[in-house]
């Protein structure tokens, strides 16, 4: 009678914590990185009694989660993929637009109306309107290098600011996995595999692989892991191994800008970790920062160095607008009362190629005095164009390279060139999101909770309950039973 | 058959219903702005070679204000040969009536004065204008060429414009070769880039003229010996002289002078044509190119409008499905 009761207890008992258990993963359904959990139920020891063996009912042996490594691994590596390409694609589009020009001037059209402006020249030569056009038409060209350079500077500078909040969340997120670690250590030394913090525990997993590529293991101690790809170990069990970032000098950054970050771990800037970085967030802006930008702006210093340097050796050849005196051997002299006669630079000379559009500008000399625009290869002749004849050709001369691209091809190849890798990380982006997409789905429907299974389960489990009691109930009435024979 | 929990079927929802959401805001992007690119990335190709088109297309513009300005410039020229030519016949006419013994000394003092006439003539046509350049005093466009002495003051420059791509043309006559009589000094194949040619390394290339050929003292070509205004003050002085030999001897010149100037004549005339068939070349190319460029740049209004509907009816049908998927459970039908 006694163990009846007690077979009606461990029911009872065991039914409650599945309901507890269901009602656990009801509560959990839109919790993020939960996983369902579920009830293992054992009998229990059974006994012999005069001969025979007895069950003696139910028992909780635990409640765990259920769990895939392998899915868990798959969604982390798609994790981390289509940050990388997402990144990739903003950053990229932020580029293009610099080089947008389908409804908007951009560099092509300004320089094309700066050798326009030459051959409009070219018909009147005589003429100081049309030379302060060429002027003005110029000094929009130096502009609209400098608007370039600006702008690609922006986005390298946006960068820096970027990966400063990224480190200050990663190292957030690793002390979370190491108090995590700890918690973790401390239950599970008493009790089963706690489901809930490991849950947690992935789930900040998932949030550093955002960043880049990670990998966990359990060393031999026993202890957890965390470790970026390429760069080190980060959290070893309660152990964090802190990021820090600093900047750079223009001289010793990786791409040529004062500021620009690098990262390091704590305490140790000597040694950089910035490029050591695979896969994330984290090198996709890196490699759009030392790679892309510093590639397109080597081009467009290559465009306005040459640009600058071929119009001055034209424009050298000639004499000013303006009527010179003569000596008896018929030939001017170089200077008069306003300066230079000839050898005059258009453009301010460039020194070097490095920061060529940043510092691309008019010389002072076409500055101050609309005479020293060149148009004549003799002294004394208003009438003479072949100086703004030939620098209007400059447009179609294969000056760049071993004489073989014109300025304008030079230019369009870099579109070009941008546009392909943007139109590519678009592409990129789009299939890794739906591989993140079908990981998460994997995941979701083995671990997620379903909301029918559960209310399945339920009626399941209180069934079980109130047979379970039905049980006791019967003890009870045989007690009387047996009690009531004495009357 | 694999499990379905609540996250992995609002999870695939959301993702188709993100997908079409996207593809209709692209169609919808390419509805508004009536384009195929909006950005270089959505063709690359495509968006570089409209960009070249561009540039094309605003070169031939330029060419065909060059082309304009050329024209101007020789009507001009054209006009006043034109009215030299006039002058000269008069010239010449006089010449032969007078060459005769016909007519006395009286009357011939009297036509000295027009002969002196149709020389202040010359001379003004000598001195015509396009805006503030004077066209007959080559590159010294800013120089009176005749002074009333008849003496050339300008030089034998040769302005070109480049009417289409690496397509030169002269758009002046000099003094020089309009008004003394000598040789042809037209250069058909002028090269304004001869000295200055951008392709060159400055290395190998000639220096440029230091001093041009001007109306110098030592070049007695420039001498008024043998110029139209020359020939002109010969018959006055002729006339007043009564001199009808010299005035004989005037008319083989003045032939000269007239088929000279009919010779500028014609060659103006094939650079007027040359200029209006690369014109004619530079419009047609334009239509051309616009064409292309609407081919890469605009969209298929049919084409995208038919897609903004059947994507619309996706969307709409992402939706319908998704009802049963996420607005019931088991739990409606547990009472």
């Amino acid at each position: 009678m006694s163990d009846l009761l007690n077979i009606g207890r461990t029911g009872l008992n065991a039914s409650k914590k599945s309901l507890e258990t269901t009602g656990h993963n009801i509560a959990n359904v839109n919790t993020e990185g939960y996983s369902r959990q579920r009830v293992n139920q054992t009998t229990n020891t059974p006994i012999t009694k005069g001969g025979t063996i007895h069950g003696t009912g139910v028992r909780v042996k635990s409640v765990t989660r259920i769990n895939d490594d392998f899915i868990n691994k798959r969604l982390q590596k798609s994790i981390t993929n289509s940050e990388f390409f997402e990144q990739r694609m903003d950053r990229m589009s932020q580029v293009e637009s610099i080089f947008n020009e389908i409804d908007s001037e951009g560099l092509n059209q300004v320089v094309n109306k700066f050798f326009n402006s030459f051959r409009e020249l070219a018909n009147q030569p005589e003429n100081e309107t049309i030379r302060s056009v060429v002027r003005d038409q110029a000094n929009l060209v130096v502009q609209d290098f400098r608007r370039i350079n600006e702008n690609l500077d922006a986005i390298s500078s946006g960068i820096d600011a970027n990966i400063k909040t990224e480190v200050i969340d990663i190292n957030q997120t690793a002390e979370h996995i190491a108090s995590l670690n700890k918690k973790i250590q401390s239950l599970e030394a008493v009790h089963e595999e706690v489901g809930d913090l490991r849950d947690q525990r992935d789930l900040a997993i998932r949030k550093l692989a955002e960043s880049f590529d990670v990998n966990t293991y359990v060393d031999s101690k026993g202890k957890y892991v965390v470790s970026a790809k390429g760069v080190g170990t980060l959290v070893t069990g309660t152990l964090v191994q802190k990021l820090e970032v600093g900047t750079r000098n223009k001289e010793d950054s990786a791409n040529g800008l004062a500021g620009s970050a690098e990262i390091y771990f704590e305490g140790k800037p000597a040694f950089p970790l910035t490029h050591k970085f695979k896969g994330g967030k984290l090198s996709s802006m890196i490699k759009v920062r030392n790679e892309d930008i510093v590639e397109v702006k080597t081009k467009v210093n290559h465009i306005a160095y040459n640009l600058s340097k071929s119009v001055n050796a034209i424009h050298r050849r000639g004499y000013v607008n303006r009527s010179l005196t003569k000596d008896e051997a018929g030939n001017v002299s170089s200077v008069d009362n306003k300066g230079l006669t000839t050898g005059i630079d258009f453009f301010k000379e460039p020194t070097s190629e490095k920061d060529a559009a940043l510092n691309m500008d008019l010389s002072s000399a076409v500055k101050e005095d609309l005479s020293n625009v060149v148009t004549a290869l003799s002294p004394n002749a208003p009438g003479d164009n072949r100086v703004s004849l030939a620098i209007s050709k400059l447009q179609h001369e294969r000056i760049l390279g071993e004489n073989e691209t014109t300025l304008e091809e030079y230019y369009l190849q870099t579109v070009g060139k941008i546009g392909l890798e943007t139109g590519k990380a678009r592409l990129d982006s789009e299939q890794s999101e739906g591989l993140k997409a079908q990981a998460i789905g994997l995941r979701e429907r083995l671990v997620g909770v379903s909301i029918d299974e559960e209310a399945a389960n339920m009626v399941r489990y209180q069934h079980a309950y109130e047979a379970s009691a039905k049980i006791m109930q019967t003890a009870d009435e045989m007690f009387k039973t047996v009690i009531g024979i004495k009357r | 058959m694999s499990r379905v929990s609540e996250n992995s079927s609002t999870a695939a929802l959301k993702f188709s219903l993100g997908k079409s959401k996207s593809k209709l805001e692209n169609l919808q992007m390419k509805g508004s702005t009536l384009k195929d690119i909006t950005r270089p990335s959505d063709n690359p190709i495509s968006n570089v070679e409209a960009l070249s088109i561009n540039s094309r297309v605003n070169d031939n513009k330029q060419y065909l204000r060059n082309s304009d300005y050329a024209l101007l410039h020789l009507n001009v020229t054209e006009k006043s040969l034109e009215q030299l030519t006039d002058v000269l016949t008069k010239a010449k006419e006089i010449a032969i009536s007078q060459s005769s013994d016909f007519y006395n000394e009286d009357v011939r003092k009297n036509v000295a004065n027009e002969v002196t006439q149709l020389k202040n003539l010359a001379l003004s046509i000598s001195n015509k204008r396009v805006g503030q350049k004077y066209i007959f005093s080559g590159y010294s466009t800013l120089t009176l060429p005749f002074e009333s002495t008849g003496e050339y003051k300008g030089d034998k420059g040769h302005t070109t414009v480049e009417v289409a791509k690496d397509f030169f043309l002269p758009i002046n006559l000099n003094g020089y070769e309009v008004f003394y009589s000598s040789d042809d000094t037209s250069d058909k194949n002028v090269d304004p880039l001869k000295y200055v040619d951008p392709s060159k390394s400055q290395e190998n290339q000639e220096a440029p003229v230091q001093s041009r050929e001007l109306a110098s003292v030592n070049n007695d070509k420039f001498e008024k010996r043998d110029n139209i205004f020359a020939q002109l003050e010969s018959l006055a002085v002729a006339l007043e002289t009564n001199d009808s030999g010299l005035i004989q001897n005037l008319l083989e010149e003045f032939d000269d002078s007239v088929s000279r100037l009919i010779t500028l004549r014609t060659r103006i005339g094939s650079i007027t044509s040359s200029v209006m068939n690369s014109k004619s070349r530079l419009e047609s190319e334009n239509i051309d190119s616009a064409e292309r460029k609407s081919k890469l740049v605009d969209a298929d209004i049919a084409e995208v409008f038919s897609d903004i509907t059947k994507h619309q009816n996706v969307l709409k049908s992402t939706y319908q499905s998704s009802q049963g998927l996420i607005n019931q459970n088991l739990m409606d039908f547990l009472r």
